[in-house]
């Protein structure tokens, strides 16, 4: 467990390197990390006026916002995984993505032309990411027994009824519109600024702490519903406030960077893997781990065909998807 | 003074009627099995107990106080459950599993406390689980699962335990030993039990004190002598039913037409 922990901010640190250093102007690693340096005060930073504006108006805001994006979306992941004891959750289950995607595609869209884009897109992101799942949890949050179900099947039904309005909407619009959802639907820190990184950090830091904080109780829903109600668990206090925080964290960070997949769920699986079945290990774990793998996919994203760039949700998908397979072959050797 | 008291307690499940009108007061240290054929009500009457249901009418009070207003972790330090297909949590070892049940002592914030930790050890040496204790839950056999259970519900330490067939899937020498520990703790710790059971043998032998639940409504209530003997035992299964004494024991033998 320590071995992993201190592993994982050892890749944290390794990706924040490479957040700052990596890109088309090579800037050398060392003068960069001795400028970064000289603004807490130690030494004298080396670097051009013009370096230091790639540095920190452009790398830094990019990474720092790739760090809060992976961090969040991991441990929504985890903790949707543990609060409806399903391996296959993510932080979009809920219809988060269909409700974020619908409220950025009416933005870029413009219908009746009143909406200055590209401003409203993360504004109206975030309203249909939680109207969507506000909407899921007022039709499926209210059931007495096996409620988990009855919520994740709203929001299926949530998620499918935005997703096709969602369609709709850029199936009638411009060719130039449609290539601008698409590129919003993949995910991209493309446009992170200062800006956006401080909209974003108060709903990520605090989402993040409750969920972390629910690690425990997560260990004892672990039971079920009604063994972990007769071990002094308010059930569905705790789940109401960790899907609560999950879902508010998770749209914050889908209307700064678009759909990003596959990070909430490979993320805590990996992390499980390596430090067991707690909570109270994997979501920890997971913020760290998720914010490093975001800021390296994210580089990979922007230099392997610059200067045009990767969607970052292909990246994640590209790394993921085979490491889920893996991990899923893994598991079933080990029940075996 | 009873520890646990129904009062005309009700439990309905939409418009279908499943417990009607029980009334039925368990004194502290006593041992009460709860009886009847399938669909009788009787896992609804222990959920109910435990504060997992809430009566449409009537109410459960434990200690003097009323369940259904209570809030969970209040609940959770007066009766323990040990539910009839408990869920194991792969991964988890014997020892955290058992450490659930303190969950309500210290909250779900803090870690737990130093008697927390040394509660848990107890119960792991009384039921002999301590060499288990570092295994992955999954890996026990049917019988050590069973116990490992029973051990989570002892380390809550409240005054009443409810248990829906906690011997279901044992083979007889199990089925025996969990009955015996738990027998154990009602006499040397005053535990109150309130059971079901299929075996009506076992139930004889085991309780204090046996109640005929038969389709939501108490029919029968008294030792367990009287009840194994009883015309409406038999009419409530719609068997012939002979009471045989070997050496002592009443053993309950279903006779075929």
């Amino acid at each position: 467990m320590a071995f992993v922990a201190a592993a994982t901010l050892l890749a944290l640190a390794a990706a924040v390197v490479c957040g700052l250093v990596i890109g088309p102007t090579s800037i050398g690693t060392t003068r960069v990390v001795g400028d970064v340096f000289s603004h807490v005060g130690l030494g004298h930073s080396t670097l051009t006026p013009t370096q230091s504006s790639i540095i920190w108006q452009f790398r830094a805001p990019r990474m720092v916002l790739g760090l809060l994006a992976g961090a969040m979306l991991a441990v929504a992941g985890g903790t949707y995984q543990g609060v409806f004891r399903n391996p296959l959750a993510d932080p979009y289950l809920l219809g988060v993505a269909a409700g974020a995607g619908l409220g950025a595609t009416v933005a870029i869209v413009d219908i009746g032309g009143a909406l200055t884009t590209p401003s409203w897109t993360p504004l109206l992101a975030f309203g249909g990411a939680m109207i969507a799942v506000i909407v899921t949890w007022a039709i499926g949050g209210r059931g007495l027994r096996s409620s988990t179900s009855t919520l994740i099947l709203a929001g299926v039904a949530v998620a499918s009824l935005f997703t096709s309005a969602q369609t709709f909407l850029q199936q009638q619009s411009s060719t130039n519109s449609i290539a601008r959802v698409y590129i919003w639907l993949l995910g991209s820190l493309a446009s992170a600024s200062w800006s956006s990184v401080t909209l974003v950090l108060p709903y990520v830091v605090v989402c993040v702490a409750i969920c972390v904080a629910a690690g425990r109780a997560l260990d004892v829903m672990s039971v079920g519903e009604d063994e972990s109600r007769s071990l002094g668990l308010p059930v569905r206090r705790v789940r109401f406030i960790v899907i609560a925080a999950s879902s508010l964290g998770t749209a914050a960070i889908v209307s700064a960077v678009g759909l990003i997949g596959f990070v909430g769920i490979i993320v805590p699986h990996i992390v499980r893997l390596l430090v067991g079945t707690s909570y109270r290990r994997i979501l920890p774990i997971s913020v760290v781990f998720g914010a490093a793998f975001l800021v390296f996919a994210d580089t990979i994203a922007r230099t392997v065909m610059a200067p045009s760039e990767l969607p970052l949700g292909v990246v994640t998908a590209i790394v993921g998807a085979p490491v889920f397979v893996l991990i899923l072959s893994l598991r079933r050797q080990t029940v075996t | 003074m009873s520890t646990v008291e129904l009062n005309e307690l009700s439990v309905r499940a939409g418009s279908v009627a499943l417990i009607s009108d029980v009334t039925l007061n368990v004194e502290a240290g006593t041992w009460c099995t709860i009886v009847g054929p399938n669909g009788a009500g009787k896992t609804t009457l222990v959920e109910t107990i435990a504060g997992l249901r809430r009566p449409a009418h009537g109410s459960v009070m434990i200690a003097g106080g009323r369940v259904g207003s209570m809030s969970e972790r209040e609940r959770a330090l007066r009766v323990a459950l040990v539910t009839q297909h408990p869920i194991v949590p792969s991964g988890m070892s014997v020892r955290d599993y058992v450490a659930l049940g303190r969950t309500a002592y210290h909250g779900l914030l803090r870690p737990p406390s130093a008697d927390d930790r040394q509660a848990v050890e107890n119960v792991l040496s009384r039921l002999a689980l301590d060499e288990y204790a570092h295994r992955d839950v999954v890996t026990l056999s049917g019988g050590e699962r069973q116990r490992m259970v029973l051990a989570r519900a002892l380390a809550q330490a409240t005054m009443v335990m409810v248990l829906d067939e906690p011997i279901t899937g044992l083979d007889l020498r199990h089925q025996i030993t969990m009955l015996e520990l738990l027998q154990k703790e009602v006499h040397e710790c005053g535990l109150t039990v309130i059971a079901t059971l299929h075996d009506l043998t076992l139930a004889g032998q085991f309780a204090d004190r046996l109640v005929l639940l038969d389709r939501g409504r108490l029919v029968l209530d008294g030792p367990s002598g009287e009840v194994v003997r009883s015309k409406e035992l038999a009419e409530c299964y719609g068997m012939k039913l002979r009471v045989v004494d070997v050496d002592g024991a009443d053993v309950v033998i279903p006779v075929r037409h």
